[in-house]
């Protein structure tokens, strides 16, 4: 069942069409990518899944019924990319205040905090204020502010800027257990290896509208170039190579890259090694990093958005 | 509008807690009446004590005068002496005179002595001046009186028999309208001072979440609109506590002070003359049209203010620079109160104390002249009435700038730009 459904969602501003029709399902459970260059309108569609933008036009149903921002966002947490907590005010107690703000009540905050606080070594900070905390320490805070009250969906718009590895991973972990407990992730980044690796389903934005959408490995299939990475015991030599089954990328001393041609297949290939007499130690289908993908796809993009005519 | 509770709460306790609070609310009214106490203490003290010596050409003034004189008075000395100015004013600082007068002759004393001169080598402010010139007029007067032929009998009748007129309402019932005047104006500073102080605090304390940059995070959680009204009510709670404070530690030291036999007996004489007239005018009427317009004005400024903190950039000067105006508005109502007080019925007073803008500061300096009396039944409703209007209007349009300034980060935006954002789409 779909947790969140934005149909033909529409956001002008006075300067330009920041979402322009994007339509879009996300299942319960998922860790779902929302990606696009700057400028794209990840923030604004963020925002208005989150009720602190209304949309010009379209339906967000969540859970099922139409979105009340009033009522739903006790079960949406959100960290925002510009993010930050009150310096001057302790830990322990912004921590409930902010719970408190979700909808939380006291004694049940104050028992998910002790439990959070504990899982990631934070039993210290209570008394401190924010302004003690190095940046990598405030971001754990902000990411346990966002998951305490057990949202059903949760929004992490670049959640790892200014985490160090251990605590990168931290988090990490701690998004796939948020996701095997039945929550369901949106995660914004432009991180493309870490989206490789963590999410399922990915939808690319450019300029207001939705230009790729499916799973991960979808999409790599949809995007390959039939790029082979052969690596053999022996050296290759240059007749090995001359043959109209493949194009040679790149070849080095034992290893090539090459493309196949359509119309033959992987076995062609590699009967045609073996008759040569050449030994092979591996034979992998290069796919498209997602991070090239992303390039392709919004290459030509200017690097800010320029402004628009918006004629209603 | 729990969550608006909760907000309250927040804004509250931070505030009542910082150490800045607690020291502002016992250094104030220390510090006033310090000044107050201290600049009558040195006033008595300090009074000049002029010596001064006294050169007589007109032969109306002699020793005994100037004697009997000094000993009612012994601030100014003065000393009839027989000698040449010129001489004088070699040896006169040597035998310990500040300065000396010049009386010349005159020529008919029915036209009195225009030209006297009081010479020193470095000058003395005008009270001094002032003191000599009416000891002398007091001296001239029994000359007049002695030339005229009026003895001591009439001169008593004289200074005896004098007309006083005191203002009374259609009842008959005095009112004391120094008095009214005197209150008029401590409520209307009280409620400029706290619209300045607690303006600003709501300005800087909206800034707090650009500032802080948790706006974003605030804001998905509740509305702009819940965020705005609970900071400024909680500021808000946190102005009255503080004059609550004060008037009780006002009152406490006052009391301390009374029991001692150190108080000015001036200061005293004006308290009890206050606290009589109290029970003449209608105080709970004074304090609840106070409260009234303590708080409508605090709404209608600070909602201002609010809308203010929210478009800028936790530049301090942004902010001040775009708030002149509206800090302008206030100072114009603590400037007009001089001329409400001086004319209470006057046209200025009477359209300042209904157009929301100045009404809470003149329509207060207005009311302890008494209602429905100074004031009528149809100036205070209407002004009440636009008041509530006024500031249900600033609060609305403020929401409306608020939601669209905290969450932006750009330049700064114009009086014009903040506008165009009220009446946007949300």
């Amino acid at each position: 069942m779909a947790i969140l459904e934005l149909n033909n969602l529409k956001k002008y501003f006075a300067t330009q069409k920041a979402v322009d029709d994007i339509s879009l399902s996300i299942e319960r459970g998922q860790i779902f990518g929302l990606l696009g260059p700057n400028g794209a309108g990840k923030t604004t569609l963020i925002r208005m899944i989150t009720g602190i933008f209304y949309p010009d036009e379209g339906q967000i149903i969540f859970d099922g019924k139409k979105f009340d921002p009033v009522n739903d966002i006790g079960h949406i947490g959100y960290m925002p990319e510009e993010r930050g907590l009150y310096k001057k005010m302790k830990i322990g107690e912004q921590t409930l205040y902010l719970a408190q703000l979700k909808g939380l009540g006291r004694s049940e905050a104050m028992k998910k905090i002790k439990e959070w606080f504990a899982k990631f070594d934070m039993d210290s900070w209570w008394t401190k204020k924010v302004e003690d905390l190095s940046k990598g320490m405030s971001q754990k805070l902000q990411f346990v502010t966002t998951v305490l009250h057990q949202p059903k969906l949760i929004i992490l718009d670049e959640p790892f800027s200014g985490l160090d590895p251990v605590n990168s991973n931290l988090i990490k972990e701690e998004i796939y257990n948020l996701a095997q407990a039945g929550a369901t992730i949106i995660f914004s980044t432009h991180r493309m290896e870490q989206v490789e690796e963590i999410c399922d389903h990915i939808v690319l934005v450019n300029k207001g509208k939705k230009i790729l959408d499916g799973t991960v490995q979808r999409v790599k299939q949809d995007f390959k170039e039939n790029l082979f990475r052969v690596t053999f015991k022996d050296r290759l030599l240059a007749e090995h190579l001359a043959i109209h089954l493949f194009e040679v990328k790149q070849k080095m001393e034992k290893e090539v890259i090459i493309k196949l041609d359509p119309g033959f297949s992987n076995n062609d290939v590699l009967q045609y090694f073996i008759n040569k007499g050449l030994l092979i130690e591996s034979f992998n289908e290069i796919l498209p990093s997602l991070n090239d993908i992303f390039i392709r796809l919004v290459e030509g993009t200017p690097a800010s958005r320029h402004f628009q005519e918006v004629k209603n | 509008m729990n969550k608006i509770l909760l907000i309250i709460q927040r804004e509250y306790l931070t505030r009542v807690r910082k150490k800045t609070f607690i020291i502002s609310t016992i250094l104030f009214p220390l510090l006033y009446l310090a000044l107050i106490f201290g600049m009558s203490y040195l006033g008595a003290t300090t009074m000049a004590h002029l010596k001064v010596a006294v050169i007589d050409s007109s032969g109306y003034f002699n020793k005994g005068q100037f004697e009997r004189s000094n000993a009612t008075d012994s601030t100014l000395v003065m000393t009839l002496l027989n000698e040449h100015p010129d001489s004088l004013k070699n040896t006169y600082k040597r035998r310990g005179f500040d300065g000396f007068v010049i009386i010349p002759a005159s020529k008919n004393w029915e036209e009195g002595i225009p030209n006297v001169s009081f010479r020193a080598d470095k000058k003395f402010g005008a009270s001094s001046v002032g003191q000599i010139e009416n000891r002398l007029n007091f001296l001239w007067t029994d000359v007049k009186n002695e030339k005229l032929g009026i003895d001591e009998n009439k001169k008593e009748i004289i200074s005896k028999s004098r007309v006083s007129v005191t203002s009374e309402d259609l009842l008959g019932q005095a009112a004391n309208e120094k008095v009214a005047g005197t209150i008029g104006f401590v409520a209307g500073f009280l409620i400029y001072l706290i619209l300045l102080i607690y303006g600003s605090q709501v300005m800087m304390g909206v800034m707090e979440e650009k500032t802080n940059r948790i706006a974003e995070v605030i804001i998905s959680s509740v509305k702009p609109f819940q965020l705005m009204l609970g900071k400024i009510i909680g500021i808000g709670l946190v102005a009255l506590t503080q004059f609550f404070l004060w008037v009780i530690f006002v009152f406490v030291i006052y009391n301390l002070t009374k029991a001692t036999s150190n108080s000015n007996e001036a200061v005293n004489n004006m308290v009890g003359q206050v606290q009589n007239t109290f029970t003449n005018l209608n105080i709970p009427v004074i304090l609840f049209f106070f409260a009234f317009y303590f708080l409508g004005g605090f709404f209608f400024y600070s909602s201002l203010y609010a809308a203010i903190g929210s478009a800028v950039n936790e530049d301090m000067r942004e902010a001040q620079s775009l708030s002149f105006p509206v800090t302008m508005l206030v100072i114009l109502s603590i400037a007009m109160t001089s001329i409400s007080l001086n004319d209470p019925t006057g046209k200025l007073a009477v359209w300042a104390s209904i157009i929301p803008f100045s009404s809470p500061i003149i329509m207060m300096t207005r009311i302890p002249f008494g209602v429905p009396g100074t004031v009528p039944w149809w100036q205070l409703g209407l002004s009440m009435a636009l008041l509530i209007a006024g500031f249900l209007f600033t609060v609305w349009l403020s929401g409306k700038i608020y939601r669209t300034g905290i969450l932006m980060y750009g330049k700064k935006p114009s009086w014009k730009e903040m506008i165009k954002w009220a009446f946007a789409k949300s």
